[in-house]
């Protein structure tokens, strides 16, 4: 292991996000600029120490091998969020270190899970920094999934042809940037395009730049205590529902169809899925919703399919308590956060294309059990898959579901009830955000005991980071030699 | 598909169901009770109705086929509990047919859940039947794993050797009649041994029978309404959990046993995986139930953890404590165990261990073929290779389980259930264990459930028994072509 390269890296990424911070100062200012302060501070202080390591490391050879690849990944999550956690420590808005971290974290991997009991009541400045990490995060998450990850060969990320310019599947090589590039292109289009649609409702400019931010990365941070809901107006639900559901496709199909390549969506066999799944989910949904007198149908109708497309783009807005639906509607929900939506999407979850492999493998071994002697390959996209990326896929699921399992027991034996335990470690895990029981929809996880919220923030991080990648850090194997 | 050849071949099963009934009329007439005359005319009925197919269907019994097979072995488990529940029903022990067919369902498939409200107030000939269920269940379900599935060539079954005398690949031959006798005699032995430990441990000759076959088939029906907590004897408590161990496991290793190979037991990883998970369980539940359900009594907490635990992880579905009124953790400690079941090979239902640990394996094999890019890294089972084709299968059925839990309990939630009962009743009858938590706990039944929810347990009992892909493939197109 090269540390001092890993080390140099990590400089960097640092140095970017103090950077990105910075830029927050003039709305600070603008708004009066209570925090300016605390933000100023911490930007300096996040740029100094980045430069600094990134000076003294600097001269390491930019060869990096699949060890550093992960190192880099899972501590530059873990790095990014100590130092972004300061404004919020400085500043006093959250005095306590472990709820400041924790709302980082869920910032950066676009969970959107909060332990603010008033959102409100914070500085604008804070606010946009708050909105801010999950635009990032979500910016570092298709960089990540589109380029970086299917090189260290995941848990069957091979399955996602990213078909951006050419990516290496050896090393980290000089045209991963030409490919982020593009795909930057593509995310910063649709944040501003949403924006612009968001204004036009009506909304603020400062609300509606927050929100696009929450939406293109899936994050699901708001600037309201009532999410979505506070706006009551149909118009922005329709505009955050499409955007969320762009956010949860593959942004190589948008960079083909910004090339005119419209037709890129409907051959995706992933983005297929997604749209029936999406439409099926709603349906349940819709018929888990108790009808009050006085409600239009379209009303329920959006509702449904609001939550259904902010659950598994794993967002996390909320426009109505789904806990007061039936238990179905419910049980449909918790199982679309374990699902999340498309590979090389901002969205989180085990990804759709996981789902459809280990789907079309078991209709294949049933008609494998009545045709013994016949061979019959997976499909994806028109091409049979080997067996060996289904094996990937399958551990892949397996390591998800244990972790969910593992994790949900240590909840439940902090003391907190079954529902939001469960409900607490599917929505970290997702990177939803809102879960079920005392985390759900009108809640927050201030609550959630001590320990409870740093197992909770492993599970954001392993969700986000496609679980092998922080997992991959705890095996004995990983650190040998 | 040899049609004839599936009505005679059930048309036989049949009339062993029927013969075997025929045994309850001593037993009733012992305790000379009112249910003689029930049980005299449901077996005549089955008996006859048996031989008219058998008679029907007769043709060459030798051969049957793959597609022959699959069919018979699910229509077995529909059309043998509706004759199963027929003394129910003209003794009026259960009056509803939804009810009496759901009660012989989970005694065949060995589940345990009941809609009995008050046991006790049963006929003994009555109760004796429902035990004998399980029994019979159970032995067809150690036949149908260890001599029939592995020729059918799907997962689990096709993982261990089964060493007992050799298997054709190809057709139901008469070896494997040879093997299901073995088996059969490995069974009889557990069960008879139980009955003596029972007995010596002051149990009657009856509720000692009972409760053998209960829990050699890791069924778990009881003759008390308390089930096995009636007694609040540690050394019935002891027995039982032995045995419900025993019966959770590879009985071709008890053959070998027999035969005076005993370090078999020591070299089966899956043995050892189960046993290994057990002792993790227990002590996690223990630990979690001390404070808050047991006053700090570690003792009691260890007793009813070690045994409410083993009945669960068989798929038993004996109590000794209302384990659904424990804390939230123990709970779900519970609830998670009621999905990998016990070894195959066994009685037990579930996932099956070896799945879950060949899983567990795969992950960590993982691991180093994404470290190591090039190495080949090779998952092992005893000592021997697993490749890919194998995992491939294991990942379709654990899919096609966790999938079958998923619709049925949205469907349950849907008829009104709460989410706690629905998710554990599903959870449980697709094991075959019994009681779940909630409203479904040890201390209640299912008789509440609305009807439509009782069938569609029934559905998941029979599907689960029968290892998924064995119901599932009568239901796919492909399946009744050509």
């Amino acid at each position: 292991m090269r540390f001092r390269s890993v080390l140099s890296v990590l400089g960097f990424i640092l140095v970017v996000v103090g950077i990105l911070m910075s830029l927050v100062l003039p709305v600070s200012l603008y708004y009066g600029g209570s925090d300016a302060y605390a933000l100023l501070l911490s930007a300096l202080l996040m740029i100094v120490v980045g430069l600094l390591v990134w000076f003294f490391n600097k001269k390491q050879s930019k060869e990096l091998g699949v060890r550093e690849g992960f190192t880099i990944v899972g501590l530059g999550w873990v790095v990014a969020s100590l130092f972004g956690c300061l404004p919020f420590v400085l500043s006093g808005a959250i005095p306590d270190f472990t709820d400041a971290y924790f709302e980082t974290i869920s910032g950066f991997t676009t969970t959107g899970a909060t332990i603010l009991t008033d959102i409100e009541v914070l500085p604008h400045g804070l606010l946009f920094w708050r909105s801010l990490t999950q635009w990032i995060g979500g910016l570092g998450i298709i960089l990540l999934s589109i380029a970086i990850l299917p090189a260290l060969g995941v848990g069957g990320m091979q399955l996602f042809q990213a078909e951006v310019p050419g990516i290496s599947v050896e090393k980290l090589t000089p045209r991963i940037i030409q490919t982020a590039r593009i795909l930057w292109m593509v995310y910063v289009l649709l944040t501003v395009v949403q924006m612009v649609l968001l204004t036009a409702g009506g909304m603020t400019l400062f609300d509606a730049t927050c929100h696009s931010f929450t939406t293109v990365s899936t994050g699901g941070f708001s600037t309201k205590n009532a999410s979505i809901a506070h706006y009551q107006s149909a118009y922005i639900e329709q505009v955050i529902i499409v955007f969320m559901f762009l956010a949860g496709t593959s942004f190589a199909l948008h960079y083909r169809a910004l090339r005119g390549e419209l037709r890129g969506y409907s051959r995706d066999d992933e983005f297929t899925f997604y749209a029936i799944l999406v439409v099926l989910a709603s349906l349940i949904i819709f018929l888990g919703i108790p009808i009050e007198s006085g409600e239009s149908l379209g009303k329920t109708v959006q509702a449904a399919v609001f939550q259904t497309v902010s659950i598994i783009t794993t967002t996390g807005f909320v426009t109505a308590d789904y806990e007061l639906w039936y238990p179905a509607a419910q049980w449909i929900l918790l199982m679309l956060m374990f699902a999340g939506a498309c590979t090389g999407s901002t969205a989180g979850g085990i990804k759709l294309v996981r789902i459809l492999v280990l789907l079309k493998n078991a209709v294949n071994q049933l008609k494998m059990l009545i045709h013994p002697r016949a061979i019959l390959p997976v499909r994806h996209n028109g091409k049979s898959l080997e067996q060996e990326i289904i094996v990937d896929v399958l551990t892949y699921f397996v390591l998800f579901v244990l972790i969910f399992v593992v994790s949900t027991l240590v909840m439940t034996t902090l003391g907190m009830d079954i529902v939001s335990s469960a409900g607490a470690v599917a929505a970290s895990l997702g990177n939803i955000g809102p879960g079920l029981g005392s985390v759900g929809a009108v809640d927050n996880y201030a609550h959630v005991p001590l320990i409870g919220k740093w197992v909770l923030m492993f599970c954001m991080l392993t969700g986000r980071l496609e679980i092998f990648t922080i997992i991959v850090l705890f095996t004995p194997t990983f650190w040998k030699r | 598909m040899n049609a004839k050849q599936v009505v005679g071949v059930l048309g036989l099963l049949v009339v062993a169901v029927g013969v075997a009934m025929l045994t309850a009329v001593p037993v009733s007439l012992i305790f000379d009770e009112s249910d003689v005359g029930p049980i005299l005319i449901s077996s005549s009925i089955t008996i006859i109705v048996g031989i008219t197919f058998a008679v029907a269907g007769r043709t060459d019994r030798s051969s049957i086929r793959l597609r022959e097979g699959f069919a018979i072995v699910t229509f077995a488990w529909i059309v043998i509990p509706l004759f199963g529940s027929l003394p129910y029903l003209l003794s009026n022990s259960i009056p509803s047919f939804t009810d009496a067919y759901f009660e012989s369902v989970s005694g065949f498939t060995t589940t345990g859940a009941s809609i009995v409200n008050n046991i006790e107030a049963l006929p003994h000939g009555i109760l004796y039947w429902r035990s004998l269920t399980h029994w019979l269940g159970g032995m067809g379900i150690v036949v149908l794993y260890l001599a029939i599935l592995p020729m059918i060539g799907f997962g689990a079954v096709h993982l261990f050797k089964a060493e007992v005398s050799g298997m054709s690949k190809d057709k139901l031959t008469p070896r494997v009649v040879d093997t299901a006798r073995i088996l059969w005699g490995v069974y009889a032995l557990l069960t008879v041994s139980e009955m003596g430990f029972l007995m010596a441990g002051g149990m009657p000759w009856f509720d000692s029978l009972c409760h053998s076959f209960g829990t050699v088939a890791t069924g778990g029906f009881s003759t008390k309404n308390s089930s096995i907590g009636f007694y609040q004897s540690p050394y019935i408590e002891t027995v039982v959990t032995m045995f419900m161990l025993l019966a959770a496991t590879n009985f071709s290793l008890h053959y070998a046993a027999l035969r005076g190979r005993f370090r078999d037991y020591f070299h089966n990883e899956e043995l050892r995986f189960f046993l290994g998970a057990y002792v993790v369980v227990v002590v996690a539940v223990t630990l979690s139930t001390v404070g808050e359900s047991f006053g700090g009594d570690i003792v009691s907490a260890f007793r009813y953890s070690a045994f409410n635990v083993a009945s669960i992880m068989s798929c038993t579905g004996y109590a000794t404590s209302d384990f659904a009124i424990w804390a939230p953790a123990a709970q779900l400690f519970l609830f998670v165990v009621m999905f990998p079941g016990g070894c195959s090979g066994s009685t037990a239902g579930g996932l099956k261990m070896v799945r879950v640990y060949l899983l567990i394996k795969s992950v960590s094999s993982a691991v180093r073929r994404l470290l190591h890019r090039r190495a080949v890294v090779h998952m092992r089972l005893d000592g021997k290779i697993v490749d890919d084709d194998i995992l491939v299968k294991v990942g379709a059925f654990v899919l096609f389980y966790l999938g079958f839990f998923v619709v049925a309990s949205l469907v349950l939630l849907e008829t009104g259930l709460d989410p706690v009962s629905a998710l554990t009743s599903t959870a449980t009858c697709l094991a075959g264990i019994g009681p779940g938590l909630g409203s479904v706990g040890p201390a209640s039944n299912y008789s509440h459930l609305p009807i439509v929810a009782k069938w569609v347990l029934d559905v998941c009992m029979v599907v689960g028994r029968l290892e998924l892909f064995t119901a599932i493939v009568l239901l796919s197109p492909a399946f009744w072509r050509s």
